[in-house]
């Protein structure tokens, strides 16, 4: 009886799990709902943001798209944190995987709340540009605190920690002493 | 858990048998399952790009802890129903049998943690799925759901070892054992980047942790083998891993990138990034940490184990970011970096050294005494 009912409850977590995940199986359209716009030297760049407002460590897509499209054109980008210490090194623009014909980042999350800034350098028939998105404002993230999530997550590892403790316990007086 | 099960006969011994050899493949094969769909993921993320609940990468991930969980589910119920019957209970099959809630089931040792860690998958799969709805799919080894699913693997391989330990005699058993230790130390590689949000100014936390993982199984092989090989062989098995997933993880990156018609990201480089954390420098601090071993008396191992781990903890954490900058074709850290790096990886390789020779000596004894079969 014990042993039909465990099957039964792990068939219906299997079944829930399966039933929760079936929603994300599709690749999502790239949906700008925000948009702010950069003047790189002589380029006009607009930036669009699938999410508005902006929080801390939920992802979202960003757009970059020059006036007159990316043809012939290249170039990088900076984003610095709020602190400003953990600055990122700048990487090309590269484009959306997901929306081919502009530069983007895809599913891309700010790790910290606070002022960021995207710095832009641009290249292209019209000679070089830099540009700034200054004081992007990222919220607060969502969700339970940091803290309380690494706490559960790691559960596992004070399972494993309890299980060595057991055993050393157990096994002291039959191993060669170190 | 009630650490004895009533009812229990003695098992007549079979000292050529493979009984229990099908069962704990299966479990070991579930965690190889996992192995592969990780790497295959991380560089899904790195060359290609967007996420889904349902890609093939997570697919082996999930499909890998249930054939490990269904298996070690499977030899609880059979071991409980032979307890039940008065059937003798042989404890080469998964280590000595311990009651769960109660004596309800009967419960090999290694199956009980193998299967437990399948469990934790599930739950922590779970509540990934509600992250990632609160969060978005931002590709991150480093959050809290993720770490906890790779550290629920991560107790199955444990349960894998011990599994194995259990048929220590068999050669199958021994065999599994280095098996196991190193499809662990290739996982660990993952699982340090756990780390990535703590800072600790000059010192990489990340590569500390991931020298900590791979002193504490080098040093747990050499402890459990008792004589020559033991290190190296782990370090052997994590570097063919290694060279076979150089080749595999770009190719099935692009491979399904293709077959789903999705495009390789521009400036994409095909490093192969699982491979790339592994440390290279394994074999040799391995052969250096075999002769070591060997110097003092067998009253003496576990002392020369603490120098032997900060020997080989200093090395591999100060070779890991010269690794890395050949690899990616980075600049070379400063100075000050790799110095308090292994600096730090010598401290922990020492705990790592000490804990790994203590745990080896702790998995022999899982072999069942003769006298008990």
């Amino acid at each position: 009886m014990n042993i039909r009912r465990t099957v039964l409850a792990f068939l219906g977590t299997v079944g829930l799990l399966l039933a929760t995940a079936w929603p994300a199986n599709a690749y999502e359209p790239v949906n700008i709902v925000h948009t702010e716009h950069v003047q790189a030297g002589p380029y006009s760049l607009t930036v669009g943001f699938s999410t508005w407002p902006i929080r801390a460590q939920q992802s979202l897509d960003f757009t970059f798209i020059p006036e007159g499209g990316i043809e012939g054109k290249s170039g990088t980008l900076t984003m610095t944190s709020p602190a400003g210490a953990r600055q990122v090194r700048p990487q090309p623009l590269a484009r959306h995987p997901r929306k081919r014909d502009v530069w983007g980042l895809d599913i891309k999350s700010l790790q910290a709340p606070g002022d960021w800034t995207f710095r832009f350098k641009l290249n292209g028939p019209a000679g070089s540009g830099a540009g700034e998105l200054k004081n992007l404002q990222v919220l607060e993230q969502p969700g339970p605190p940091m803290g309380l999530s690494w706490a559960i997550s790691t559960v596992p590892l004070f399972a494993l920690i309890g299980i060595a403790v057991v055993a050393w316990r157990r096994t002291r007086g039959r191993l060669v002493p170190a | 858990m009630d650490l004895t099960v009533s009812g229990a006969r003695a098992f007549p011994a079979t000292r050529g048998s493979s009984r229990g050899l099908p069962a704990a493949s299966t479990v070991l094969g579930g965690t190889v399952l996992s192995l592969v769909g990780l790497t295959w993921d991380v560089q899904w993320h790195t060359d290609v790009g967007p996420d889904t609940f349902f890609t093939l990468p997570h697919l082996f991930l999930y499909a890998g802890s249930a054939v490990s969980g269904l298996a070690s589910l499977v030899v609880v119920l059979l071991t409980t129903a032979a307890q039940r019957r008065g059937k003798p209970i042989d404890p080469i099959v998964g280590g000595k049998a311990v009651g769960v809630f109660g004596r309800t089931f009967a419960a090999p040792v290694g199956y009980l943690v193998s299967g437990v860690g399948a469990a934790m998958f599930l739950l922590y799969g779970l509540w990934d799925q509600w992250w990632h709805g609160l969060y978005g799919f931002d590709a991150v080894i480093a959050s809290p759901p993720h770490i906890g699913l790779l550290l629920s693997v991560t107790v199955t391989i444990v349960g894998s070892a011990m599994v194995f330990a259990a048929a220590r005699e068999r050669r199958w058993g021994m065999i599994g054992v280095f098996g196991t230790l190193g499809v662990l130390l290739a996982f660990s590689t993952v699982t340090a980047l756990g780390l990535q949000p703590v800072d600790a100014g000059i010192v990489d936390a990340v590569t500390v942790g991931m020298t900590f993982f791979a002193v504490l199984l080098v040093m747990m092989a050499a402890g459990f083998l008792k004589r020559p090989g033991g290190a190296v062989a782990v370090a052997v098995i994590l570097a063919a891993v290694q060279g076979l997933f150089w080749w595999f993880s770009p190719w099935a990156a692009r491979a399904y990138a293709g077959l789903v018609d999705l495009p390789v990201r521009d400036y994409a480089a095909g490093i192969p990034v699982m491979p790339a954390l592994m440390p290279m420098c394994l074999i040799v601090v391995a052969a250096l940490l075999e002769p070591l071993l060997r110097a003092g008396s067998t009253r003496s191992a576990g002392r020369i184990s603490l120098l032997a781990g900060g020997i080989s903890g200093l090395l591999i954490a100060a070779c890991q970011p010269l690794q890395r900058a050949w690899v990616y074709s980075a600049p070379v850290p400063a100075a000050s970096t790799i110095i308090a790096t292994g600096v730090a990886g010598a401290v922990f390789g020492v705990l790592a050294g000490f804990l790994g020779w203590r745990f080896g000596g702790m998995l022999r004894l899982l072999t069942p005494a003769e006298d008990n079969r």
